[in-house]
């Protein structure tokens, strides 16, 4: 180990984040309260790009917004579940942290980009004075230290004449560089998760790589763990290391991104894959999802079909040999069907007692760079 | 680098509002600043310590401004109003009695007293006191009265509608009909209700400390006495020196005018202030409901940024446009409530005098026989001026603020 690591760092000998059986749920006005989330596992390891796939409302930010308790209560609720956060101060869960607790971990520990730069920065303060309000709120330095670092922060960022653009005002920036300001003020604390809602969905292709290849570099030099919730195929392809489909709040599937490109086992994910128009493919049209999902045969493609195992959708009916626990999200599983490739499934009678492991990569894409090869060595 | 200042400063593009804003700084430094000469004695023979503002002598009493061209009947009566001396002087010089002279209208001697007349810039009103220093005192308080209202306004209705928005479903919703009924009021009623009330306690306090001292006084002088056999205690000198003794240690409790003048204008700027800020609150509410859900708010508490910073970090200052707005058009409207609850007799008391009550002084003495019209209209005028410059001020703030007006 020859790079310089923080001190505080640990060995890479446990999970980051570890999410188990995540239930969000929130009041509807006039109706029964809204599931949003729904029995969610997933594991985030330092270092590690957790990608987060699935359609809109289908729980990924509120997933990531409940790590940071910002979802309002009410009407939103935890209903159960935790979230086992490795912090400096030993491990805690997110969920039931208290606020005073939580402030101290928010921008601290974990930090979060959000999808929006054009309105994510007040656009009455300077750039430089909010990444040095980020600095100020977790760091005991001066004035003049917060500028300091707040100036680097703006130059790991890879902005430009960093000197004169701290004195700038947001709606100075394009976004991209607006993007990379909030990446700065996330990253100006180390925090050891960045927590990605869609960080390019609101920019241009090219601004799209640039800001996620900072965000792979970052990731590495910092020793960080990272949840990237998108809905780009593209994006994950490229940049996550293990890959969980969510839909309608739970996950249906979760695997290294490898292994679920090349052989996806879930019919959602299939037809999301599918639905993405390939280089050198000539096609009248492309398969939509719902092609896929309404296909019954697609869900005999899963390996034990013939055993009785079926995958978990929500629009089916429960098949006939059911055999569901008691309480909530009893009729649904999460079964590691390959080795380290997991799938929703129903709980019929062929998984039944079958608890096995639940959602746990430590796996990396091969580094390619020879120098945090060495290091990783 | 930075654009050349004052050419696409959206502060300075309204022209109205730049002779608003000047005029105000002349009103407000002439106001104010004459405070001193106005409050202050004004040293005439004869006066016992009245304040400027409230002397003047009855038998100059309604003249017109100096430059005012007067009539025969008029001018005898100015004529009148020149020192026995100086008329004595004149009307030797021109071989003539005084009385004489001073029935003059034309004429050589007539120019001479002419130049002795007393001189009103602005007239003055019954009782021979100054229009011009009556304005200008009058015009302190009700700008003071005005600007302190609207300031407490804006402070309520800030603190109302920041909490109300940020708290927002129930607790929004019952804050929100509360102002629903403080708007249905009329704010007349409450504005008589709470300057009564003040008054009444003012009045009870009062009373009962002048009884509870007038009681410790007697003790005192009974004290005092006691150490005396009962042949010097009929000696009155004795007793009457006894009792003045426990006057300057204990007092009377009475309040003194100036006492009752504050109370009187704190009970009016409380009063107007309270009710004012409704408009106020509505806005800040609804600029809140919409800044909390923008997503630098939520990327502040994603920071760690606590309720109170947010608060005060991001709200806040995003809330100024519309605050300096609204203060600005509040302020005209609190000078307008000052004045006409004056004009009533509600509000500022005389002597103390307002542009709302000096208004009211004048429109008593206008008549077709002999208009006395500078009695109510410089007091008018001052009024009127101001608030159309607070009105433009307003107005120009409100333009330069609105993010729809795009930057040129």
């Amino acid at each position: 180990m020859t790079s310089a690591t923080p001190p505080a760092a640990p060995a890479d000998n446990g999970p980051l984040l570890r999410v188990r059986d995540l239930a969000v749920s929130f009041d509807n006005r006039d109706g029964p309260r809204i599931q949003a989330v729904d029995g969610v596992h997933m594991t985030v390891h330092h270092r590690q790009t957790l990608a987060v796939v699935g359609e809109s409302g289908c729980g990924k930010s509120v997933t990531a917004m409940s790590a940071l308790q910002l979802i309002p209560r009410p009407p939103g609720r935890y209903d159960r579940g935790r979230m086992e956060f490795a912090s400096k101060r030993g491990p805690v869960d997110l969920v039931a942290l208290p606020e005073a607790r939580m402030r101290e971990i928010r921008g601290n520990e974990i930090a979060m980009i959000f999808q929006e730069p054009m309105t994510s920065l007040n656009p009455v303060y300077t750039v430089g004075d909010q990444i040095m309000e980020a600095v100020l709120l977790h760091q005991e330095v001066s004035d003049r230290d917060a500028f300091e670092i707040a100036l680097q922060a703006m130059k790991d960022v890879g902005i430009p004449e960093a000197e004169r653009r701290i004195k700038g005002y947001p709606h100075q920036f394009s976004g991209g560089m607006r993007q990379r300001v909030m990446i700065a003020m996330a990253l100006a604390c180390h925090p050891r998760l960045l927590l990605a809602d869609e960080p390019t969905t609101a920019l241009d292709v090219t601004i799209q790589a640039q800001i996620l290849e900072l965000l792979r570099d970052l990731r590495e030099t910092r020793d960080m763990g990272m949840m990237l919730i998108t809905h780009d195929l593209g994006v994950v392809a490229e940049n996550a290391d293990v890959v969980c489909v969510m839909y309608a709040g739970r996950v249906v599937e979760y695997a290294n991104v490898l292994e679920l490109f090349g052989a996806p086992l879930h019919p959602y994910t299939r037809g999301l894959l599918n639905s993405i128009p390939k280089l050198g493919e000539r096609r009248e049209r492309l398969l939509t999802i719902r092609e896929i999902v309404e296909n019954e045969a697609e869900f005999k493609r899963l390996p034990g079909a013939q055993g009785g195992i079926r995958p978990w959708w929500p629009w089916h009916d429960p098949p006939a040999d059911l055999t569901p626990h008691e309480g909530p999200a009893g009729d649904y599983h999460l079964l590691e069907v390959r080795p380290e490739h997991w799938v929703g499934v129903w709980r019929t009678r062929a998984i039944e007692g079958h608890e096995g492991r639940l959602p746990d990569l430590s796996y990396r894409k091969p580094l390619s760079e020879p120098a945090t090869g060495a290091a990783a060595g | 680098m930075a654009p050349p200042p004052g050419r696409d400063n959206p502060l300075t593009r309204s022209v109205a509002g730049l002779i608003g804003v000047g005029f105000l700084a002349v009103m407000l430094l002439a106001c104010l600043g004459s405070l001193p000469w106005t409050l202050g004695s004004s040293g005439r023979e004869g006066e016992i310590g009245l304040p400027r503002y409230n002397q003047g002598e009855a038998r100059e009493g309604r003249l017109p401004p100096w430059w005012w061209p007067v009539g025969k009947d008029r001018a005898r009566r100015l004529n009148e109003g020149v020192p026995e001396a100086v008329a004595a002087e004149i009307a030797a010089r021109h071989g003539a009695d005084a009385e004489d002279v001073r029935a003059r209208t034309s004429g050589s001697a007539a120019e001479e007293l002419r130049a002795h007349w007393p001189r009103y810039w602005l007239g003055s009103d019954v009782l021979g006191r100054s229009v011009l220093v009556r304005s200008l005192s009058g015009g302190a308080i009700s700008l003071g009265i005005g600007l302190s209202a609207a300031l407490l306004s804006v402070l309520i209705g800030t603190l109302y509608g920041v909490v109300s928005g940020y708290a927002g479903g129930r607790v929004d919703g019952v804050m929100m009909r509360i102002v629903d009924v403080l708007y249905g009021l009329p704010y007349i009623l409450l504005v008589v209700l709470l300057a009564v009330a003040v008054d009444a306690l003012v009045e009870r306090r009062v009373a009962s400390r002048v009884e509870s001292l007038s009681k410790e006084r007697a003790a005192y002088v009974e004290r005092g006495l006691s150490g005396f056999d009962a042949e010097r205690r009929q000696d009155k000198a004795l007793v009457r020196r006894v009792e003045q003794e426990a006057l300057e240690r204990i007092g009377t409790g009475e309040l003194s005018a100036g006492r009752r003048n504050a109370v009187n204008v704190v009970t009016l700027l409380v009063a107007i202030g309270g009710v004012s800020w409704l408009t106020m609150a509505r806005v800040i509410r609804g600029q809140v409901l919409s800044l909390k859900e923008q997503p630098f708010i939520e990327a502040a508490r994603a920071m760690g940024a606590g309720w109170g910073r947010i608060f005060g970090r991001h709200l806040l200052p995003n809330l100024l446009g519309p605050i300096i707005v609204y203060a600005t058009l509040t302020v005209p409207q609190a000078i307008l409530q000052e004045s006409f609850l004056s004009f009533l007799g509600i509000g500022v008391k005389p002597p103390l005098p307002s542009w709302g009550n000096l208004a009211a002084e004048g429109l008593v003495q206008l008549n077709p026989y002999e208009s006395h019209w500078w009695l109510l209209f410089f007091p008018c005028l001052l009024l009127g001026l101001t608030l159309l410059a607070l009105n433009f001020v307003g107005e120009g703030l409100r333009e330069a603020f609105d993010p729809k007006r795009g930057r040129r």
